[in-house]
């Protein structure tokens, strides 16, 4: 076989899957759609000196906070900032079954699923994420009118944390984390006296 | 005239089915894959400003997608998955299947090199910009890859040429 000979059997054959980019192209419209428009220039610098202000400010103060967190909670709320208190547009799976098959590629049991939402908490949606370099499965659960993330993976050799429930705050996000024989949660919640912990520590109980 | 999310619209949105092809073989999960468009897709509308009109908007976002890719550590997503599986009896599904293994086996440098190359159609030039990599290295990673297609493809294409001779 040669060189185009080769390429062009499997190209034909890659150009012949089914590929759909509906959803992702949804997605990108509404987030190119949902920002700022046409705002002067002057008020684009003036919002940065304020937002590089406040940052300073904001990140010092969560500095002395966070400096015994785990960097991996960090992440983790930093991504449920971004992902469920701005809501960006993202794709999500909400599905249950589709849900726990994502999970058992990523080590995750289905059971650890379902037993998550027997503490009365409602699983929303599901979808991958990167924290600090490592896949997790991030479900968004809701109890009341408040949402809160989860972050499973396969354990990890981290030695900040434990089985017992540890609790930390990253800004204005509300930590929890802990980890069993075979897998490391995270919890984070958003709403002030909504406690991340409470949900891990039911939590702990049923992993 | 057009506005700024119509132009980014024109000319990103209808490289997204190639985009989402090669993302799938990189990550080899369909839904990492449209993580993986969506977020390469986000980069490039923020720096769309600086792109250049008129220049190869395709080599440009995959430039991009590539740089996601491997900037956020997304060699660890790769999760085995294939797209079609190789008991299944169709023999369009099941020569699909071959292939989609086939390519699996190959390093994802030399993927990368040989769906840029065989499927997208961009030159060793445009290559070497896209990977940030010199043009020899993409040179020997194609050659390296066809070879290695070639060794895993050919017995499997030899056992139906028997087969259809019994």
């Amino acid at each position: 076989m040669t060189d185009d000979e080769l390429d062009q059997h499997i190209r034909e054959n890659l150009l012949a899957e089914e590929i759909d980019p509906s959803r992702v192209e949804g997605a990108v419209r509404a987030q190119i759609h949902s920002g700022p428009r046409n705002v002067p220039r002057w008020a684009a610098v003036a919002a940065a000196v304020l937002a590089m202000v406040a940052a300073g400010a904001f990140s010092y103060h969560s500095f002395l906070q966070a400096k015994s967190t785990p960097p991996v909670c960090i992440a983790a709320a930093q991504d449920h900032q971004r992902e469920i208190v701005d809501a960006q547009p993202r794709l999500w799976l909400t599905d249950l079954s589709a849900i726990q098959s994502l999970g058992e590629k990523q080590g995750v049991p289905a059971s650890a699923i379902t037993a998550l939402a027997a503490t009365g908490y409602r699983l929303q949606r599901a979808r991958l994420c990167f924290l600090q370099k490592q896949i997790y499965l991030h479900l968004v659960y809701s109890k009341d009118a408040n949402l809160y993330s989860v972050y499973l993976r396969r354990r990890s050799s981290d030695p900040a944390f434990s089985r017992s429930v540890r609790s930390a705050k990253a800004g204005a996000e509300d930590l929890a984390y802990f980890q069993t024989n075979s897998l490391t949660a995270v919890f984070v919640g958003h709403t002030p006296g909504a406690s991340a912990a409470q949900f891990a520590n039911a939590s702990a109980r049923m992993l | 005239m057009p506005s700024r999310q119509e132009e980014f619209e024109r000319i990103a949105l209808p490289h997204l089915q190639s985009l989402l092809r090669v993302a799938r073989r990189l990550t080899l999960d369909s839904s990492a894959a449209e993580d993986l468009v969506q977020e390469t897709m986000l980069l490039a509308w923020r720096g769309f400003r600086q792109f250049e009109r008129g220049s190869n908007a395709r080599a440009w976002l995959f430039r991009i997608l590539f740089n996601v890719f491997y900037g956020e550590g997304r060699k660890a997503a790769r999760v085995a998955r294939p797209f079609a599986s190789r008991g299944d009896t169709r023999p369009a599904l099941q020569e699909a299947a071959e292939i989609a293994e086939a390519l699996n086996a190959l390093s994802l440098e030399q993927r990368s090199v040989f769906l840029l190359a065989a499927v997208e159609g961009f030159t060793c030039r445009e290559i070497a910009g896209i990977l940030d990599v010199p043009i020899g290295t993409v040179m020997s990673r194609l050659s390296r890859a066809r070879e290695e297609l070639r060794n895993i493809l050919a017995p499997l294409e030899r056992s139906k040429a028997k087969e259809a001779y019994t």
